[in-house]
């Protein structure tokens, strides 16, 4: 289509179509006019505007009923016309504006007519249209006194729309258009003219008129149905804030004198209309007003839908910044709706939320307008007093929208945040609240019931695993939701953050020892408080001004540690465990030294000491209150970081010793504790912490030592440490373990079994240190001996005629055999290094005396310490004791195997005690006290052999030998005699202490004698099994005399000499029947023979050496 | 009272890691913390450990006596300055100077004694110690002053005297200015107040049988203590005339205090004894307060720290065992 760009062709083109408008008034007429006005271009039309309005104009100005489609039409056109051009002259403007708004009430009553739905639409699009088109001097004129009424109509009808409407597009049309009508059109293409202060403060008053109207119609709109969506409630919002933050505007306010102006003479009696916002206007004003925004904060808060909620963050923002002073009386309806949408659902309102909540505490709006802080810490305090009714009666949801305003308020009255602690009331609410929220449920038996397993000292997890800051899950009284406790959390660390510490810290620390009741929820506090003071883990709004300093943080934290680990609140009953149960108990006072820092104890404190017998809910209580105290322990620690340092010797020592804990939650904890010391001190590891802080534990083990209630928790914390060190720590620990060891002595009646536990340890450890890892090798080498002979004198046993020894082998054997002869009858000089025998243990007591000069190193003069006290032990009445001694002494044993001088004259004193283990004991005892001899064994050898043949072998070898027909013959039941288990035991340990010891021919032969009646098929199972391995250990020692022994009993095979000239051979058991021994002596034979075959194979040199015996 | 239900107290640490018998202590307590206060140890394998009681662990070793047991340690100059004196044929006093981390032998002086009496120190003047050590024979004392190290007088009894070779010895003056006056107790059990100014001996008060072990003297009640081997302590005064007098005896149940120390403010007193113990007696009328039970062996040493706060002095005692237990007691007063 061309386009006319011309006014005089343009003219041409529109002129007929104008004239046929003003002629016949029809809708077709007015559609050709609009089809020819696209063919128009925008500066012509400009030019020709009026003239082409003048028929619309007209149009509408016909008196008498119109079509609605005409006037629907002709406001169209007009609108299409408008948008295009602009306005210049003021008197359009008022007379479209007036003409526009008497087609919606052409009757001019301030309600709309009932026209159709299009029609309003489009008149109320025209009226934007208008609006935007005028100049922007032109558009203030609209905005006089003198055109007040206008104004006031048009808005009374869009209002009335907005409201009354069914139509979604018709309300979002006119509050669209309101907002242009109050000149704060929010539209991005057309920049508006930027309105001076006084242009702003005139249209203020202005508006003022309108304001009851307009904030009481939003206010419905607002609060209107639901179904209306949440377009209709954002528009009528942003309106509302629009209106009320230019009409009340604080800034605009202050400019306002008290009186009246005069007004002007022309003007007068419009002039009545114009309000006068004065002091009085504003106060009575505001109050109305402030209803209404308690009526929309109320409901809109608690919109489903997101926008709304974003939209009266805005509303709130704006009042906030603007009306602060002349909204005061709803500045708490505001704050409120802003704190409690701090933890909205929507993460685009939590973020605008706090986004406002930062700019007017960044403002200092908050800081320095007293008011507002009343206003903060007023409803602070009525929300505190109301809280501990609100925690009883609400909900889980209501309870966390009633904290999160709380913390809410917290944040936004910032370090104000004093002001209200300083009130002792207000600190008192607020505290009190506080330990009624965090109350625990301590119902819960599996608390106490859960044990922690594994042995002493052993720290459980890895440390690698330990996460900062992750306590236990914690069950409340009040609520369930996590959610809830999180926001507990962080209210206290708010506190903390801006709070002044030290009243806070003492204020709780009251309420810890004022009872027990309040006791774990103020050590909660506690914790969160330091947390929040070193600012870790706080969500605040805007920084602080002055941080903690470190001086104070770490006062404050030694203080409230001195308290947690007074014994008072430290050593508290968690379990009914005998050993734990009365020695806890007599704690009591334990620490008062004369004139020392402590005072008398808790009043509270001796609730369970007083109490006879503890219930399960006292003690859930304790561990509960114990692991609080260590959760706070690992607080501490990251509160203060590397400064931590010079508070670990006194806390290092009380968590360890809960490491080791029975009651599992609170070894937890301690593990926990132990972890977050770690991260804060910088140790990558509990075993680096424990090593590098040894001197400090072991500073308290020995302390703790003197206290008889303590022993066992220092035994564990030594344990700890053994476990988890290595050997340097041996010189720290060197003079505690002499501690022990004087303690011991004190208590060989009553506590020798907790102490022998923490002997083990100790000797397990030297063990590994010092023997596993230095002497790995040489160990080895000395099995290596200790098995060579048997393997070398393993003989290829001819035990089917399929395997002849070959000639050459015969003749090697032979060569071998004259050498050997020679050399036991001293005729040839031993050349050959390698055939060295090992040394004789005469020559060895003979080197000692050398060695007996050189200084026992640490570890063997523990050992030897340590064995000498197991000798003592050895004979205890109690089984648990005497099982516990021999493993104890076996590790003596083995730690001390290089220093015989040393060792031999304990072996000695220890071998009265260990023979009535061997020979009359409780078969436990007796399998530990074999393994102990055969340890034994390998250090001494000889000293042992001899005195083990004549003290102990005879009477073992008689009573199997007694007892064998009584097993033979007994029946089922008899397995669970003690006889048969004692039987058992000395079976299953002789053997290997057969070949430990490496007995001569006849101890085997006495042996084997006795052991041969359990491979009897009579014999329960478990005997013959057992026989069986006395057998293969003897084997090992010396396989032709077994062999031989064997065969004896029963012999399976002829054997053919391999030369006629060699005399044939008769074996003992050669012919004989198949009897109760044959199966049991087949097998071992077979094992025999099995052993031969490997050995072979190994080392085929080896001469079959067998054969020697087997000649006879 | 009370205080005779409460069990005896614990130390509030021990000190371990000498690795060597403690033979003396000293205390400094005036720096600023986190380094102080800080506490000098002298031990039998001649080295010098500086423990800083916050930390509760060593900072510095010194070694400047070969190996020969250290028997004495006094700070001078603040701390930055220190006097150790070892045993052995060569007596050797070192001064040590540890300013600014510093940890070097200045100046050291020979004496040609072989006692186990340690030295007293005595301030006379701004920059100007009397220093008193046993002299070249077995029974005469020299005075030295420092830092200039010249002779000013040596104290010899008289040739039919013979108390033996000087055990312990304790410099003091009336009236800071005044003349200086030294208190030595000797082999023979006797212990005599020498005048300084003209080398001669005031008084002599035999106090026990056996050889004093050590003495203390409080100047404002001029008023002495002394224990020795035997199972005595013995409290003696000093008169107008400067005679000494028996003014009471204290019979303990083992026999043998190594160390007397009156606490500086002279409300208690501490003695190491050989039975193990530490005991704790106020000084007014040696009433006997607390036993401290602690050490495996013989105690050696005691001090009191001279904290400004008094809640926070601290009792040391060194032992035999290698280990220095430091109590916290009787300090709230």
């Amino acid at each position: 289509m061309a386009v006319f760009d011309t006014p005089q062709e343009a003219f041409g083109l529109l002129r007929p179509a104008c004239i046929q408008l003003t002629k016949v008034q029809t809708s077709e007429n007015v559609e050709q006019l609009q089809a020819r006005l696209q063919s128009v271009s925008d500066s012509a039309l400009q030019e020709l505007q009026e003239y082409v309005l003048f028929p619309l104009r007209f149009t509408l100005k016909t008196p008498g009923p119109k079509r609605e489609s005409l006037v629907q039409s002709v406001v169209q056109c007009i609108s299409s016309i408008l948008s295009a051009t602009c306005v210049k002259k003021q008197d359009l403007l008022q007379e479209l504006f007036s003409e526009l708004c008497t087609c919606l009430s052409p009757s001019g009553v301030q309600q709309p007519a009932p026209l159709s739905e299009e029609l309003k639409l489009s008149v109320i699009q025209a009226l934007h249209v208008l609006m935007h088109s005028a100049y922007g001097d032109i558009l203030l004129t609209l905005y006089q006194p003198s055109t007040l009424p206008h104004l006031g109509f048009a808005v009374s009808l869009l209002l009335a729309l907005a409201e009354r409407e069914k139509a979604k597009p018709i309300k979002l049309a006119a509050l669209k258009c309101l907002q242009v009508l109050i000149l704060q059109c929010d539209c991005q293409e057309e920049p508006h003219r930027h309105l001076d202060p006084e242009e702003i403060r005139h249209c203020g008053n202005l508006f003022a008129s309108f304001l009851p109207g307009l904030s009481m119609a939003l206010s419905r709109v607002i609060t209107g149905d639901l179904k209306q969506g949440h377009m209709v409630p954002v528009s009528a919002i942003r309106l509302f804030r629009h209106i009320v933050s230019m009409v009340m505007a604080d800034d605009q306010l202050a400019t306002i004198s008290r009186d009246k102006e005069k007004p002007s003479v022309e003007q007068s009696s419009l002039s009545e209309l114009v309000v006068h916002r004065g002091p009085e206007w504003v106060k009575s004003t505001a109050g109305k007003v402030s209803l209404l925004i308690h009526r929309i904060v109320e409901f809109a808060c608690l919109h489903p839908h997101w926008k709304v909620r974003l939209e009266l963050m805005e509303l709130v923002h704006h009042l906030l910044l603007k009306c602060s002073q002349s909204l005061e009386e709803s500045l708490g309806h505001l704050l409120k709706a802003l704190v409690g949408l701090v933890n909205d659902e929507s993460q685009e309102v939590q973020c605008r939320c706090r986004e406002v909540l930062r700019s007017i505490a960044g403002l200092r709006v908050v800081a320095e307008n007293r008011a507002l802080v009343d206003v903060l810490s007023e409803n602070l305090h009525s929300l505190a007093t109301a809280l501990p009714r609100l925690m009883n009666s609400q909900d889980d949801q209501g309870k966390f929208s009633t904290l999160n305003l709380l913390l809410g308020y917290l944040k936004l009255l910032g370090p104000q945040v004093n002001v209200v602690l300083n009130s002792a009331a207000h600190l008192q609410r607020l505290s009190k609240a506080l330990m009624q929220v965090l109350e625990l449920d301590v119902t819960d038996v599996k608390i106490v019931e859960a044990r922690r397993w594994g042995p002493d000292g052993s720290l459980g997890e890895p440390s690698g695993l330990l996460q900062e800051g992750k306590g236990q899950k914690k069950y409340f009284r009040f609520f369930i939701d996590e959610r809830i406790f999180l926001l507990i959390q962080q209210v206290c660390r708010v506190l903390g953050y801006y709070g002044n510490l030290y009243l806070l810290v003492d204020h709780f620390m009251g309420l810890y020892s004022e009872s027990v009741a309040y006791r774990k929820q103020a050590a909660m506090v506690l914790n969160e408080l330091i947390t929040g003071a070193a600012g870790r883990g706080v969500d605040v709004l805007h920084e602080r001004e002055t941080a903690v300093s470190m001086e104070d943080l770490k006062g404050s934290v030694t203080s409230v540690l001195e308290e947690y680990t007074d014994p008072a609140n430290w050593y508290l009953l968690t379990s009914l465990d005998s050993e734990g149960a009365s020695e806890e108990l007599t704690h009591s006072g334990a620490h008062a030294i004369p004139g020392g820092a402590h005072g008398s104890p808790v009043i509270s404190a001796p609730s369970l000491s007083s109490a006879p017998s503890p219930t399960i809910r006292s003690m859930n209580s304790n561990i509960w209150q114990i692991c609080i105290q260590l959760e706070g322990v690992g607080c501490f620690a990251h509160a203060l970081g590397k400064e931590f340092h010079l508070l670990l010797a006194s806390a290092l020592y009380p968590v360890l010793e809960k490491a080791g804990d029975g009651t599992l939650l609170v070894s937890q904890a301690a593990i926990g504790a132990l972890g977050d010391v770690c991260q804060a001190c910088g140790y990558g590891s509990v075993q680096r912490l424990i090593n590098a802080n040894s001197d400090y534990l072991v500073n308290g083990i020995s302390l703790n030592l003197r206290r008889v209630a303590h022993q066992p928790h220092a035994s564990r914390v030594l344990q700890a440490m053994l476990r988890h060190s290595d050997a340097s720590l041996l010189p720290l620990v060197e003079d505690v373990i002499q501690d022990v060891l004087v303690t011991l002595d004190q208590f060989y009646d009553d506590r020798a079994f907790s102490f022998l536990g923490l002997l083990s340890t100790l000797m397990t450890a030297l063990v590994q240190w010092f023997v596993v890892s230095s002497e790995e090798h040489p160990k080895e080498q000395t099995l290596e001996q200790l098995n060579s002979p048997s393997l070398r004198a393993a003989p290829q046993q001819g035990d089917g005629p399929g395997i002849t020894p070959l000639g050459q082998e015969v003749e090697q054997f032979f060569l071998d055999y004259v050498r050997q002869k020679q050399i036991a009858e001293g005729t040839l000089p031993c050349e050959e290094d390698e055939e060295v025998p090992p040394a004789p243990p005469e020559l060895e007591m003979g080197d000692a005396g050398a060695e007996g000069e050189l200084p026992l190193p640490a570890h063997a003069r523990i050992a030897k310490d340590v064995m000498e006290r197991c000798c003592h032990l050895l004979s205890d009445k109690s089984l648990r004791v005497r099982l516990k001694v021999l493993d104890v002494l076996e590790l003596c044993v083995t730690v001390l195997q290089g220093h015989e001088t040393h060792l031999l004259p304990l072996a000695h004193r220890a071998w009265p005690a260990l023979v009535p283990r061997l020979v009359n004991d409780d078969p436990r005892a007796v399998l530990r006290a074999f393994k102990v001899l055969c340890t034994l064994a390998e250090a001494c050898g000889d000293f042992l052999r001899r005195r083990f043949s004549t003290d102990v072998l005879p009477k073992l070898a008689s009573s199997l030998e007694s007892q064998a027909p009584v097993s033979a013959r007994a029946g089922p039941v008899y397995s669970h005699t003690l006889a048969f288990k004692l039987q058992l035991a000395v079976l299953q340990g002789l053997g290997a202490l057969c070949e430990t010891l490496d007995l001569g021919e006849s101890d085997l032969t006495r042996a084997a004698d006795a052991c041969l009646l359990y491979l009897s098929a009579r014999q329960p199972a478990p005997l013959q099994e057992a026989a069986r391995s006395v057998f293969l250990h003897v084997m090992h020692v010396d396989p032709d005399a077994a062999w031989l022994f064997l065969n004896e009993a029963c012999c399976p095979l002829p054997y053919e000499p391999p030369h006629p000239s060699l005399r044939p051979v008769k074996l003992g058991g050669a012919g004989r029947l198949r009897n109760e021994f044959t199966a049991n002596v087949l097998g071992l034979l077979r094992e025999l023979q099995r052993l031969e075959a490997a050995t072979v194979q190994a080392g085929p040199q080896d001469e079959p050496c067998a054969l020697s015996e087997a000649l006879g | 009272i009370a205080g005779m239900a409460l069990p005896p107290p614990d130390p509030q640490f021990v000190l371990r890691g000498t690795s060597a018998e403690v033979n003396t202590l000293h205390f400094y307590c005036g720096g600023q913390e986190p380094n102080y206060p800080i506490l000098f140890s002298g031990s039998s394998n001649g080295l010098i450990h500086i423990w800083n009681l916050k930390t509760r662990r060593v900072d510095t070793i010194l070694d400047g006596h070969e190996g020969k047991s250290v028997y004495c340690v006094k700070a001078i100059y603040g701390k930055d300055r220190l006097l150790s004196k070892s045993q052995g044929r060569n007596q050797k006093i070192c001064l040590w100077d540890l300013a600014e981390g510093r940890n070097t032998v200045t100046d050291s002086i020979f004496t040609e004694n072989v006692g186990f009496c340690k030295c007293s120190l005595l301030k006379v003047a701004q920059q100007c110690w009397l220093l008193a050590v046993p002299g070249k024979d077995l029974d005469e004392v020299q005075i030295l002053e420092l830092p200039t190290k010249t002779s000013v007088c040596t104290l010899k009894p008289e040739v039919d005297a013979k108390p033996g070779m000087p055990m312990c010895l304790k410099l003091w003056q009336p009236d800071f200015g005044s003349c200086p006056f030294l208190l030595a107790g000797y082999e023979d059990g006797s212990v005599i107040l020498w005048n300084l100014s003209g080398g001669k001996m005031l008084s002599r008060l035999a106090c026990h049988q056996e050889p004093v072990m050590s003495l203390d003297f409080d100047s404002e009640k001029t008023k002495g203590i002394s224990g020795s081997s035997e199972k005595m302590l013995s409290v003696w005064s000093l008169d107008e005339q400067q005679n000494l007098k028996i003014q009471k005896m204290h019979k303990l149940v083992n026999a043998g205090i190594a160390d007397v120390t009156i606490r500086q403010d002279k409300k208690i007193l501490a003695t190491a004894g050989w039975d193990h113990r530490i005991r704790i007696f106020g000084w007014k009328k040696l009433k006997p307060l607390a036993m401290l039970d602690y050490h495996t062996a013989t105690v050696h040493c005691v001090s009191f720290s001279d904290h400004s706060r008094p809640s926070e002095r601290l009792l040391a005692a060194g032992s035999k065992d290698h280990r220095i237990s430091i109590w916290s007691i009787y300090n709230q007063t």
